[in-house]
């Protein structure tokens, strides 16, 4: 009985803790953005710059747009679509990936895998000319002449230091 | 053979990048074609006089297009509410507009630029504009006519031709009444 009457007790102390413990920050007030988060991510549609570097009364305006948006608690995508809704695609730093601004997203992709391909290009007849160089040497001594082993043997027996007798000082 | 290969595809490479960068600045630049027309003495039809652009009033519901208004005299000038030359040339056009209604003559039409529309829609509340104005949101529209700065306007006769045009302030009342009075008479 008493077990019980502990329990019940307990249920309700539960109860009244998660009742009273103040509730989660709403899912809008977690996702809430700063100035320094959206600067980077949007333009000054007038000067075609990063917001963040701008100087012009269109950017001041633009920037006290931004700040009401957060004041009032958007999000970051919310307030990147709003200034979308003002000013068109142009003002996102990272262009939609549609008509013209596709070559935005293609061109370093080819220009990456090209550089790529050239380099392995380059790297296979490196590697082919040195293995070439290392295991073709025997040949090419061997491919002399007699007349230009012995022309070569000459060549080297005048650069030889010669040999002093032990001893000799 | 297998040799001129590598050359041949870097150039065909290096074409298309330098054709790309080509495009890229050409579709940004200002187009004086306008300007142009009307030195040599003609008067150019003006650009997208039937694309329907935002009115702006606030609903965001309606559109309009300059067709609206052929017929008359039609002085379109774009402006924002950024923009402090915008500010000063603004009584000019509004009495300019009092006139041409009062004439029956034809209309101003406003065109903001590049602006968001709560604080263009202060600005007239502000300045007490009269004539309607219209939204061109990521400056396309304006592109057309060359505008790039403002404020620019341009005036046009009822078939919506281009006879004069102002790139900047408008500081002189006498170059827009003789400029009206050339769209009425054409």
């Amino acid at each position: 009985m008493r077990r019980i009457t502990l329990r019940c007790i307990g249920a309700v102390v539960a109860a009244a803790v998660v009742a009273i413990a103040p509730a989660p920050a709403s899912a809008a007030a977690r996702q809430r953005t700063s100035m320094s988060a959206i600067l980077p991510q949007v333009m000054c549609v007038t000067c075609g710059i990063p917001l963040q570097a701008a100087v012009s009364p269109q950017a001041d305006a633009e920037r006290d747009y931004i700040q009401r948006l957060i004041d009032r608690g958007d999000s970051a995508a919310q307030v990147k679509r709003a200034l979308v809704a003002q000013y068109g695609s142009a003002v996102l730093a990272l262009p939609p990936a549609s008509g013209f601004n596709l070559a935005v997203y293609i061109v370093p992709i080819v220009v990456a895998a090209l550089l790529l391909l050239v380099v392995a290009i380059l790297l296979g007849r490196w590697r082919g000319n040195l293995r070439r160089a290392v295991g073709g040497g025997s040949d090419a001594v061997t491919a002399l002449s007699t007349s230009d082993a012995a022309r070569l043997d000459a060549d080297l027996a005048r650069y030889d230091p010669p040999r002093r007798p032990r001893g000799a000082r | 053979m297998k040799r001129s290969l590598g050359p041949i595809l870097t150039a065909i490479f290096g074409a298309a990048l330098v054709g790309l960068l080509a495009f890229g600045l050409s579709t940004q630049g200002t187009s004086r074609a306008l300007d142009e027309a009307l030195a040599a003495g003609r008067e150019p039809l003006a650009p997208n006089t039937t694309q329907p652009l935002p009115v702006l009033d606030g609903l965001h519901a309606r559109t309009a297009a300059l067709t609206h208004w052929r017929g008359g005299v039609v002085v379109v000038n774009f402006w924002a509410s950024w923009c402090n030359t915008c500010d000063a040339e603004a009584p000019l056009l509004e009495r300019s507009q009092r006139m041409l209604v009062a004439h029956h003559a034809g209309t101003v039409v406003g065109i903001t630029y590049k602006d968001i529309s709560s604080n263009a829609l202060s600005k007239i509340k502000a300045s007490g504009l009269s004539y309607p104005n219209l939204r061109d949101v990521d400056g396309s529209y304006a592109s057309g006519y060359g505008t790039a700065q403002l404020p620019e306007t341009f005036v046009l006769n009822g078939q919506l031709h281009v006879v004069a045009i102002s790139r900047g302030e408008i500081t002189s009342v006498r170059w827009l009444m003789r400029a009206i009075g050339r769209a009425e008479r054409t």
